[in-house]
């Protein structure tokens, strides 16, 4: 039978040997890390960018790197889902964005601090993750070759910005958010004028509507508007 | 009750009972923003009520640890407490730090990671607060007439929590490198030191209860938390998988985070072995449901929900899920907190001489809490499994997902209202007792309860 002082040396034998195999591994993880979080790419504006995300506990809400709250999207690669233009409007006032929707708080970040954060997200964008977020399985949309997976498929055959931006509130062959009205079809019910009309400034169009003013060049209208038309 | 200064620990007991019903609160707070009722959000947005509710959660299980020491170390040691007026102070201070931190909570002063919160320069008097404690209860085993293996892996597990707590302060640019340092922090306590101090409160309990020779239940203490460390501390690897560290994690803290079940498989046999053969019966039976309770349901909450989403392949899809919050709930609850609440249920009728523990309200409190918070895990479980299938699976988008889900939310709603019920039969069984007036019974030679 077991003796106690055998017990005791099995407890302590093995503690040390695994202390210092985790010891050992840690070293060599800390040599490697660098390369695999691209840390070259480490701005100053990065780091501010960190600052800001501790301070304000946005980890609070959100996941980052599959670690935080499960109340809000998880942001590891925000960047190449929602782009710059997306994220600076919502960082000035969530309820724009997402109108009627789970509150964000609204912070009264300068412009400043805002390129901040994105350069952030984009820096975390950038690391190799060892496969994580995994992309979706179960849907047979086309998905572009280079993206690295954002949760949400992205379809390739549409305008860049379509991706980014409007499917946070809009759905199109069944993928995307609820906030607006769907997509489908939407050729056959609008004209080419109305669209770019509204897309210029839907308030204009339509006074006291959800959908906010986005932050679009003229390029990106007549190429959504073109692609919106031929949905029909 | 063998001395007088065990009394210290009804103090650090009651803290326990009024933080865990701020920590309920909170918990109401943030199933009802899910459930798309974020009136508060204005006042308590979302992030204040999850920290203050999880911090408040650590902070009470902390206070509960240190109360079990003050009771376990002089009884164990055959001495009076080393300092009354010193674990007096400490938990004030350690009261006026929780205060501070959670006032500071509501005003957007923290400091951003998940568990670690609490703002930097509170954290410096907390170690200060937790090396005046670790005194008091060193200085005690010291000078004591005995010193048992109980005693030491206590002292261990506590003096370990102490050190560990530090390295969530390197300060760092790197996002990988600060989760990989809070890691060490959260894993190596839940699933490492805070398991020797698990191992040490259970061995002193059924050691109590169940009258059994003190050298077979501490040799088997040995063993199991001889498991906890060969598993528990590569096992760290399984929160490496997907944060930006090397792909060699993948295999290092899939093995090794598998065989963490394990020691608590281990704890839950141990546990109900001496159980059934104690000689005789001890009259606090609702101690040793609580005793008996905590082993199976930590296996339950920890070994078997934990190694549900620990392998790599899994953990892919599940990370960051609610998934993770169902095995939080019920590891913490089963492992932790029905810990502390079986040793307040066996120290209360000797420190205040009242033999209220098998009254309904106790066998009530303990069948309904339990009741309650396995029905919450199975509310997170349908949740985070829907979340998982639509959201990674089918890739719909994260609020969408959030919508379809907030019907798991009224489930969970009502599951945590039965939970409560149970946690309030508990803390009106503890004011019943009412204060530490118990007497003091010099200790016989050769028994051992
Ligand atoms: C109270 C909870 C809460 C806090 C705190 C919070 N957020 Fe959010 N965030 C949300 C919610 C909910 C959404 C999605 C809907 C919305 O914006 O209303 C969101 C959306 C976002 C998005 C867009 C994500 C997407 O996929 O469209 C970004 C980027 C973002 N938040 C960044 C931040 C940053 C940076 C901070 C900290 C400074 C922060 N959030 C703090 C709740 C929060
Ligand atoms: C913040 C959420 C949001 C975003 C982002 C958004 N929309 Fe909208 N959109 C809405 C809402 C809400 C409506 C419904 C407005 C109403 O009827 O008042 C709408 C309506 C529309 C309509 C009219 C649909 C109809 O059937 O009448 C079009 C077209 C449209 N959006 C296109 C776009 C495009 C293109 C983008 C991307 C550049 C976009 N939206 C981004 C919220 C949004
Ligand atoms: C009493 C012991 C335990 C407690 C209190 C506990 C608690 C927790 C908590 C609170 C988290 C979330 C942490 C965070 O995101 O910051 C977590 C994560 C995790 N736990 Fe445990 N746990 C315990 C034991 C275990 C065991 C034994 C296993 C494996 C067999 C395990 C596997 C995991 C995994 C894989 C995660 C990561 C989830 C993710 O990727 O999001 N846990 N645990
Ligand atoms: C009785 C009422 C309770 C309710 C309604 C409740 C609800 C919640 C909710 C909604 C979350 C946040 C999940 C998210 O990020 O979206 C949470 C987090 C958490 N709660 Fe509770 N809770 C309750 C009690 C408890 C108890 C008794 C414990 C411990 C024993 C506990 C431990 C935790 C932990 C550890 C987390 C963090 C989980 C993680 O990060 O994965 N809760 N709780
Ligand atoms: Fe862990």
């Amino acid at each position: 039978m077991l003796s106690k002082s055998a017990a005791r040396s099995f407890f302590l034998v093995g503690t040390l040997v695994c202390v210092a195999f985790f010891i050992g591994l840690t070293v060599d993880t800390l040599g490697r890390v660098p390369a695999q979080t691209r840390a070259q790419n480490l701005t100053d504006s990065v780091k501010l960018g960190k600052k800001l995300w501790e301070k304000n506990n946005c980890m609070g809400c959100h996941t980052l790197l599959g670690e935080g709250a499960y109340y809000a999207p998880e942001l590891t690669r925000v960047y190449e889902r929602r782009g710059p233009q997306f994220m600076r409007a919502l960082l000035k006032d969530p309820q724009a964005m997402y109108p009627g929707e789970r509150k964000m708080v609204k912070y009264n970040f300068t412009d400043a601090e805002i390129d901040q954060l994105i350069a952030f997200f984009q820096w975390i964008g950038e690391m190799d993750l060892n496969g994580f977020p995994p992309k979706p399985h179960l849907v047979q949309l086309a998905v572009t070759a280079t993206s690295t997976g954002g949760g949400v498929a992205q379809a390739s055959d549409r305008p860049f910005v379509f991706n980014q931006m409007c499917v946070a509130c809009h759905t199109m062959g069944g993928q995307g958010g609820l906030v607006g009205p769907t997509l489908d079809g939407v050729g056959k019910r609008l004209t080419a004028d109305y669209i770019a009309a509204w897309l210029r400034d839907p308030a204009a169009v339509k006074p006291g509507t959800r959908m906010p003013r986005l932050p679009l060049t003229d390029k990106d209208i007549t190429e959504l508007t073109a692609f919106l038309s031929q949905q029909k | 009750m063998r001395f007088q200064s065990q009394k210290v620990a009804y103090y650090f007991f009651a803290t326990c009972m009024l933080l865990l019903s701020l920590q309920i609160v909170y918990g109401f707070i943030m199933a009802f923003a899910h459930m798309g009722y974020d009136v508060l959000h204005n006042v308590i947005p979302f992030n204040t009520a999850r920290t203050t509710h999880t911090n408040l959660l650590v902070v009470w299980l902390l206070t509960g640890f240190m109360g079990a020491a003050y009771y376990i170390i002089p009884e164990e040691s055959g001495r009076e407490l080393y300092s009354v007026p010193l674990a007096y102070l400490q938990l004030g201070a350690l009261v006026i730090v929780g205060v501070v931190a959670i006032i500071g909570f509501h005003f957007n002063y923290w400091e951003g990671r998940k568990f670690l919160e609490i703002p930097r320069p509170l954290d410096y008097l907390v170690v200060v607060d937790v090396l005046l404690f670790l005194l008091n209860i060193g200085m005690t085993i010291w000078q004591g007439k005995r010193h048992s293996t109980t005693s030491l892996v206590l002292f261990f597990g506590l003096l370990m929590a102490a050190l560990l707590y530090l390295p969530g302060m390197i300060d760092t640019d790197n996002q990988t490198l600060d989760s990989y340092w809070r890691w060490w922090v959260v894993h190596l306590w839940v699933e490492g030191v805070w398991e020797l101090i698990m191992g040490a409160i259970l061995s002193f309990l059924l050691i109590k209860l169940t009258g059994i020779d003190r050298e077979i239940i501490e040799k088997w203490l040995y063993v199991i938390v001889g498991f906890t460390f060969l598993s528990g501390v590569l096992g760290t690897g399984h929160h490496y998988y997907y944060i930006g560290t090397p792909k060699y994690w993948l295999l290092v803290g899939g093995v090794f985070s598998a065989l963490e079940p394990v020691a608590f498989l281990g704890m839950a046999i141990y546990a109900i072995t001496m159980a059934r053969k104690g000689g005789r019966t001890h009259p606090n039976q609702n101690a040793l449901s609580w005793t008996v309770g905590c082993s199976v349901m930590s296996f339950v909450g920890a070994g078997f929900l934990g190694f549900a989403h620990t392998l790599p392949q899994v953990n892919l899809y599940t990370h960051g899920t609610l998934i993770t919050a169902m095995h939080g709930h019920m590891a913490f609850w089963g492992a932790y907190a029905m810990l502390v609440l079986g040793i307040i249920a066996y120290a209360m009728p000797l420190l205040t001489g009242r033999k209220l523990h098998d009254t309904t309200t106790a066998t009530f409190a303990f069948w309904t809490s339990n009741i309650g918070m396995i029905a919450m895990t199975l509310a997170f479980a349908v949740a985070g499994i829907s979340q998982v299938v639509l959201e990674r699976r089918v890739g719909l988008d994260f609020l969408t997902v959030q919508k379809e889900l907030q019907v798991h939310f009224f489930g969970l709603t009502l599951a945590a209202t039965l939970f409560t019920v149970g946690i309030a039969a508990y803390i009106v069984n503890f004011i019943r007792y009412g204060l530490p007036v118990g007497e003091v019974t010099p200790e016989q030679p050769g028994s051992d309860s």
